[in-house]
């Protein structure tokens, strides 16, 4: 930085000497009153003469007052003004530039003459929703985008759809990051590093990726130095989070009153004299729930730039505690960023010929070390929060008396005299629930066993060299590596944790695993205005290797548990007790070139066509390359002569449409081969001594023909720009499909073999999206309006198996399966009955009668639930099973709202979804102990009691059947986030050598609203299970107070 | 400026370089840990391998590729007059409950059977065609694989044949699309018979295995299964030439009747010389698991089969003896009843539930029960679960029963020959001399003579529980009038047996997936 100052001034100084000789004087400043060193001012028309600001801003022109002279300097709008002695001038930052700019893959194009739907997502954007991975950063600012977050566990990743779920097999959108492709370890960019995120969401923008863009194509721009001045930026910020909602569960009255209740209706005695005599009880989410955890981030960033460097250096440190966990180290992240990025001008001889004349580098670096931990979450089998809410509120977490520890100490030692000992927290005995409870133990055993720490390192460089060959041709190769290590380590403690937890041996593992890719690229790209004509081609190469290796082993009987590690531990090889793995996974490879032509006549017609040919490791041998065409047309209207008129009013008019084909190449590896596959043994020997033999066969039957996933698509907009582009519109209508969804083949079981997988599925997503912003000013009052929603249509053609259905989720206790596949349906869907109110009466059971006068449901009672028979044949079976809903919303809206008066700035963030259902599958109807929903409390009890919840009977199944009683309106909206600002005014900032000072609160998930009763309406858990809680580890309410300081 | 002209040129090369670098070699990628069938298939050691891996299906058949318990002797037993599905409840196993009571349909189907044999013929044609790319093999050598892989592959077939009839037949596997011709009954048989006839001659199949190789296939076994074919077929063009086997086999002079009937079915009485094939299940380090059900190790079909909810009173013999099971196929009163007085085997057939057990202490005794008196409940005491038998396994302990799978016995040739030689006019006194040395060994006096019905007598009570008698009432043309409804005095079943049901429906999948495959007629 230092350097490169002391270099501007000696030059700027060598210039001066020359021109001080006589001319014009005057000083350049930026808005903010900074001088501007090394701006040029040359004479209109005559560019020889010249002179170029010094440190202080100061030139010096040879020219008389009254000629025009031309101020420009890169970054900043260039100015034409008349010169006068002493001027002063204020360059403006060239903003619009930037924002007016797309990136689009291999390029960027001027948003007035995109052609295709991209959506664009700003730093500014960004700064406003604080995110803590890039994958979450997208949640509610992009319209077509779905963000479900898969939990409130720190660091967690989100599950993320663009325009829908386009393939029952892997749906994940394609990461690009500065160019390189990305495939695991997303948060490894700092969130603040961004300087834009471009969403190609149809098919003619994600065309140019090819093989990989049938999903989606999230490109992700890291900052860049600004020219002109040198930025050190720190950022700061405290927060403190709290889950914002407890489950509203019966206290312990009504838990003993309901379980009383149950067993009397089952025809057993009650299990309590007194239900008042317990009064509220245990209030376990209290117990379980980390209060006030702490999260915290730190950001350096330095960044300028010169004509011949530009620079970009961040160091980010984030480190946050889990709502759940976190207080025992159990749910915890932790995240050191570093990145450096650098745009070199090694020459620029572009003023003195025009072949071969600048070649530039464009340097990033990053690292990013993350420590993260978790806790199981969304789990039936005794996932904390599920426990926390299961638990009788009339057990006591600790016991208190001596009487009660050694009852229990008794009563364990005896049971499991090696493996029990007591526990303690914070000085107190644990309780254990006892084998009533199955797998739901004191969530605090849980929390102090021994946990599975991950740790990883990541390095991703891209190193890029771009040669100007001739006028408007350049040549850009580059190399990119993306070095992964990452892994994890555990040990388990012998102990009695619960019925479902009895660790009997200590063990002790590690894993490592190491991954790298790299990426090469060389792109020819032409860039050409004639007159009223522009023509831009790219045409480009492309090939990429992803290997890796793991490594890990586990063994048995720690020595001691304050060396938890594999050497440290006991286990023989030969009985058995110690394990080892290691060996290479499968390389992916890809090679593809690629070719884009875009035209444009006046700003008017434009069109583009894109190809892109893709080689893949992973296509079989009949289609080992596939050709993805693209196609655009935009109709700029405003540029027509006859709408001229309206200028005033109505500013811009673009109508776009495109088609294109993408393919998805996650098909996974080696389906169109076949390979050896060992352990199909078989015992040769006489009686008793039989030996078995190794064996090995074919995998399976290969099908040479398998190829990508294919979806084509077609995408029309329409962007709108009113009253000076202070209020904008956009919408898209879209429709989507994917052709040749990979499933195992509906082939006959004769072929005596695991069927192949085939291109045999078809999907279809359609929908439409709007964007629209509104910029005004009341007085000094700025303000903005930002918003967007989408509309989404989603439906499976064809699964492509015998059958045309799959059954997915499954629910323990009689629930049975409750998500599923059909043909024609939205993909997926829950899965269960209608149900038709409450039998009040016998007369209402023995009325409900089928055609022959049977009873429809012969072992109904007055109090149980009156199924649907869907398909009218008498009987209720699983062929009566049909959609009750699903997880995937119709609606996803986002909406932000900006305000700045004087030094005061606000921000709302709201974001939300409408018409997805969330499938409540917490309580476990297996275990009749635990504990209830308090809306339980409003089953029937008699005649005209609940037209809704049934009778309470103990062990009941046949009214807990999958059915529409636990599925519920998950639609909400979320205060995502709201902060209020203030920046210190200046003029005392400067006595400090501070440029900016802004001190802030702020307060994220302050609000939400939704009808559904559980801790989140946002549950994801990865494949099918969208919408499904199972016990979700809810996000947490967070309220933030920070600083952002500039020198 | 020449220097800067020298780096562009430079760079311009590096990425020309870099271009033409790659090339189509780089997209092929290989697996870290398996091999190209193509390249591996190539020597003797590894076809042996792909051999080893033909012999799985046969011990799958106990629980099925989809845990279907279609063990061959209660997947065919059911079907007869002498067992019973049993089990929990009449839905446990719905498939053989249907299948008792000649209910199945193409949708409720017993599969088993069908899915580990296609999957036998898969492999046993892989190995023949991986033969064929050997370089390291002699003559004999490829002979000694594809002789095994072939009568492996008539063993699936012959199995397919009883129960589906008319099925799709292949000898190379499937290629796009994945579909063959279904060949009928007759046709299917003609081929295999044939198949075996070439092996038999041809072939050089071994007589026996040393004791590290016991458990693969043999010429005896060879032998038996023509036998059992052309019987089955009622061909009479080979009964001259099944006798001739069934004949050379009991003048080797290597197998004989062991003295005590009950010793055949001790661990000591696998292998042994009255054993001529046997499907090989073992418990020590025995592997099957419920999440590997087609691993190697002991069998699932002894806890299947066992007394469900056994507990033994208090001083009885088999106490600490017999374990529980799961109370399948059990074995009707009226079979047990029908042995003769003094037939050493009634008591080995039939484990009297009753007689053994605690009829206080036991609750969930599972469906078909009715009350609680010895001489009313029996299930099948030839592979009872018994205390120990899976000790040793590191699977899971119900899948690991250390107990063989008899599938031809020396009893079987005698009986066989006997009836062939009955059925081709020859010697009728050395017929009954062979049944009589199986009635002898049974404690029964001998017979003057014999005819068809007493060996199908013979036949009934030397393997009952064994899978052999529903063949036997199918192929002598008296299923129709054995397996009645009204036959069945506890009024289980209350259909009859039908011509149609000969075969059981081809499972549903197979014709939704395969447009010309025909349904089999009745279905």
């Amino acid at each position: 930085m230092k350097k490169s100052r002391y270099l501007w001034l000696l030059l700027a100084l060598m210039v001066s000497m020359v021109t001080r000789a006589q001319g014009i004087l005057g000083t350049v400043t930026d808005e903010n009153g900074e001088p501007v060193i090394g701006a040029s001012v040359v004479e209109k028309g005559n560019p020889q003469n010249g002179s170029i600001t010094d440190f202080d801003g100061n030139f010096n022109v040879k020219v008389s007052e009254g000629t025009p002279i031309i101020i420009s300097y890169i970054g900043f709008v260039t100015q034409e003004m008349k010169a006068v002695r002493g001027m002063k001038v204020v360059l403006k930052e060239d903003t619009q530039t930037l924002q007016d700019v797309v990136v689009i893959g291999y390029g960027v194009q001027k948003k007035s003459v995109v052609t295709a739907s991209i959506a664009k997502v700003s730093a500014d954007d960004l700064d406003g929703t604080a995110p803590v991975r890039m994958d979450n950063a997208l949640k509610g600012l992009a319209a077509g985008v779905n963000v479900t977050s898969s939990s409130g566990q720190p660091g967690a990743a989100s599950r993320i759809r663009v325009r829908g779920v386009g393939t029952i097999n892997n749906s994940n959108p394609l990461y690009i990051v500065d160019g390189m492709p990305i495939e695991g370890g997303l948060d490894y960019i700092n969130p603040s590093d961004i300087e834009s995120i471009e969403v190609l969401k149809d098919a003619a923008s994600g065309a140019i990726y090819g093989a990989r863009a049938a999903n989606g194509v999230i490109l992700v721009t890291t900052k860049k130095g600004k020219l002109g001045k040198v930025s050190v930026n720190y950022n700061f910020s405290q927060g403190w989070q709290s889950a914002w909602k407890h489950r509203d569960v019966l206290n312990a009255t009504e838990y003993a009153i309901m379980r009383n209740e149950a067993l009397v209706n089952a025809g057993q005695a009650p299990l309590y004299a007194d239900p008042y005599q317990y009064g509220e009880g245990t209030d376990w989410q209290d117990i379980l729930f980390n209060d006030n955890a702490p999260v915290q981030n730190h950001e350096l960033t330095i960044s300028g730039a010169s004509e011949k460097i530009n620079y970009f250096l961040s160091a980010g440190y984030y480190t946050q505690e889990g709502i759940v966990g976190g207080n025992f180290d159990r749910s915890n992240y932790t995240r050191m960023t570093l990145r450096g990025n650098f745009n070199l001008n090694i020459f620029d001889d572009s003023k003195s010929r025009n072949w071969l004349n600048k070649l530039d580098i464009d340097v990033n670096l990053s690292y990013a070390r993350v420590k993260s931990i978790g806790v199981g979450v969304n789990d039936q089998y005794g996932g904390l929060v599920t426990t926390a809410v299961a638990l009788s509120p009339i057990l006591k977490p600790y016991l208190e008396t001596e009487a009660e520890q050694k009852a229990q100490d008794d009563y364990y030692y005896k049971m499991y005299p090696d493996y029990y000992t007591p526990m303690f927290y914070e000085g107190k005995q644990l309780a254990l629930p006892g084998v009533d409870y199955n797998e739901f133990g004191n969530p605090i055993a849980d929390l102090l066993a021994p946990a599975l720490p991950g740790w990883s390192h990541k390095f991703v460089t891209n190193f890029a060299a771009t040669l100007q060959l001739w006028d408007g041709l350049k040549f850009r190769s580059s190399y990119s590596a993306d070095l992964s290590f990452w892994g994890n380590d555990w040990y388990s403690k012998v102990a009695y944790y619960k019925p479902t937890n009895i660790v009997q041996r200590s063990s002790a593992g590690s894993e490592a695993d190491r991954g790298q890719v790299w990426q090469i690229e060389n792109i020819l790209m032409y860039d050409k205005t004639f007159g009223a004509h522009t023509i831009n081609v790219v045409l480009g190469q492309s090939a990429f290797e992803n290997s890796g290796f793991n490594v890990g082993a586990s063994r048995y009987n720690i020595n001691d548990y304050s060396k938890p590690w594999v050497n440290a531990s006991l286990g023989l090889a030969a009985d058995g007790d110690r394990d080892g793995w290691a060996g290479p996974t499968t390389k992916h490879t890809m090679s593809s070139l690629f070719g884009r032509l875009s035209y444009n006549f006046d700003e008017r017609y434009m069109v583009q066509a894109t190809v892109r040919r893709d080689g893949s490791s992973r296509f079989g041998t009949n289609n080992k390359y596939g050709v993805f065409p693209s196609f655009s047309l935009g109709w700029n209207v405003m540029n027509e002569k006859f709408l001229k008129q309206t200028n005033d009013w109505l500013n811009n008019l673009k109508v776009r449409f495109s088609w294109g084909k993408n393919g998805n190449d996650n098909i996974g590896d080696f389906r169109y081969t076949v390979l050896t596959q060992g352990g199909n043994n078989y015992g040769f020997g006489r009686g008793g001594a039989e030996q078995e033999i190794v064996s090995t066969k074919a995998a399976g039957i290969g099908n040479p023909d398998i190829r990508w996933e294919e979806s084509e698509q077609f995408d029309f907009g329409i962007d709108f720009g009113f009253m000076n582009n202070k209020l904008t519109f956009t919408v898209d209508w879209f429709k989507k499909k994917t052709n040749g969804m990979l499933m195992t083949m509906a082939i006959p079981s004769y072929v005596g073999e695991s069927k192949p997988i085939g291109n045999v599925g078809d999907m279809e997503n359609s929908g439409i999206e709007f964007e629209a912003a509104y910029k005004f000013n009341i007085a000094d009052a700025k303000f903005q309006i930002k918003g967007n929603a989408s509309y989404l249509k989603n439906k499976l053609i064809k699964l492509g198996n015998d059958t045309g259905t799959a059954t997915y989720d499954w629910v323990q206790g009689g629930v049975g399966n409750i998500s599923r596949a059909e043909n024609g349906q939205p993909w997926p869907f829950f899965w269960g009955y209608k149900t038709d109110g409450i039998f009040q009466n016998w007369n209402e059971v023995n009325s409900y009668t089928n055609a022959e006068g049977g009873l429809i449901q012969p072992n109904a009672r007055p109090g149980y639930v009156r199924y649907v028979d869907v398909n009218g044949d008498g009987k209720i079976n699983d062929d009566d099973k049909t959609n009750i809903g699903n997880g995937t919303p119709d609606w996803t809206f986002g909406l932000t709202f900006n305000a700045a008066w004087k030094g005061f700035d606000f921000m709302m963030f709201w974001q939300g979804t409408a018409g997805n259902e969330v499938f409540d599958a917490t309580r476990r109807v297996d275990i009749a102990s635990s504990n209830l929903a308090s809306w339980y409390f409003g089953r029937w009890t008699g005649e005209g009691t609940s037209n809704k919840y049934p009778i309470w009977v103990n062990n009941d199944t046949e009214n807990w059947k999958s059915s529409d009683l636990y599925v519920h309106d998950g639609s909400y909206l979320r205060l995502k986030n709201i902060e209020l600002g203030y920046t210190i005014p200046d003029f005392i900032t400067k006595k400090a050598f501070i440029s900016r000072l802004r001190l802030y609160v702020a307060a994220e998930n302050l609000f939400t609203f939704t009808k559904y009763w559980g801790f989140d309406p946002e549950i994801s858990s990865g494949g099918t299970s969208l919408g499904i809680d199972y016990g979700v580890y809810p996000q947490p309410r967070t309220f933030r107070v920070g600083l952002n300081l500039s020198f | 400026m020449k220097r800067n002209k020298i780096y562009a040129i430079g760079l311009l090369a590096l990425a020309t370089l870099t271009t033409t670098s790659c090339s189509d070699d780089f997209l092929e990628v290989t697996s870290p840990s398996d091999f190209p069938i193509e390249e591996y298939y190539t020597k003797k050691e590894k076809i042996e391998e792909a051999l080893v891996s033909a012999y799985a299906p046969l011990h799958w058949f106990d629980y099925g590729t989809t845990s279907n318990y279609n063990a061959l002797n209660l997947s065919s037993d059911i079907m007869s007059d002498d067992m019973y599905p049993n089990g929990g409840n009449d839905a446990d196993c719905p498939y053989l409950q249907l299948a008792f009571n000649y209910s199945v349909t193409p949708l409720t189907d017993i599969t088993g059977i069908w899915l580990d044999s296609y999957s036998g013929v898969k492999r046993a044609n892989d190995v023949i065609k991986y033969v064929g790319w050997a370089t390291d093999m002699s003559e004999t050598d490829k002979s000694n694989v594809t002789s095994q892989a072939r009568l492996l592959r008539a063993f699936y077939y012959n199995l397919l044949w009883k129960y589906y009839g008319n099925i799709p037949f292949f000898f190379e596997n499937l290629e796009a699309p994945y579909t063959t011709e279904q060949l009928s009954a007759d046709e299917v048989y003609a081929k295999v018979i044939e198949d075996l006839e070439d092996i038999i001659d041809h072939g050089v199949l071994k007589d026996e295995w040393d004791d590290a190789n016991i458990g693969r296939v043999t010429k005896p076994m060879a032998y038996m299964l023509f036998t059992e074919m052309v019987m089955y077929q009622n061909d009479q063009s080979r009964y001259t030439k099944a006798l001739g086997y069934m004949q050379s086999l009991i003048s080797s002079g290597k197998f004989g009747l062991l003295s005590n009937y009950a010793d055949i079915w001790t661990e000591a009485g696998e292998w042994s010389k009255e054993s001529i094939f046997e499907i090989n299940y073992y418990s020590v380090n025995g592997g099957r698991a419920w999440d590997n059900g087609l691993g190697a190790g002991g069998s699932v079909n002894i806890r299947l089969c066992g007394p469900r909810g056994f507990i033994a009173k208090k001083g009885d013999p088999y106490e600490g003896v017999v374990e529980a099971g799961w109370g399948f196929g059990y074995i009707p009163p009226k079979s047990i009843h029908s042995f003769e007085d003094g037939d050493a085997r009634k008591d080995v057939t039939g484990f009297d539930i009753w007689e053994h057990g605690d009829a206080e202490a036991m609750q969930d005794c599972g469906w078909m029960f009715r009350d609680k008196t010895p001489g009313n409940y029996y299930c099948n005491g030839k592979y009872l679960p018994l205390a120990g038998g899976n000790a040793g396994c590191t699977g899971a302990g119900d899948m690991n029963f250390n107990n063989n799978f008899r599938v031809y016995r020396y009893s079987e040739t005698l009986l066989n020959a006997a009836e062939l030689m009955l059925k081709t006019g020859g010697n009728a006194s050395q017929a009954a001399e062979y049944v009589n040395q199986v009635r002898n060994r049974a404690g029964l006096a001998s017979l003057n003579s014999v005819d068809q019905d007493d060996i199908l007598n013979e036949r009934r009570h030397e393997f009952m529980g064994e899978g052999k008698r529903y063949w036997d009432l199918v192929r002598t043309g008296n299923a129709a009038s054995v397996l009645k409804a009204a036959n069945d005095d506890l009024g289980f079943r209350t259909k009859d047996w039908d011509s149609h049901n000969k075969y059981l429906p081809i499972p549903q999948d197979n014709i939704e997936a395969d447009p010309n495959l025909k349904q089999n007629p009745g279905y």
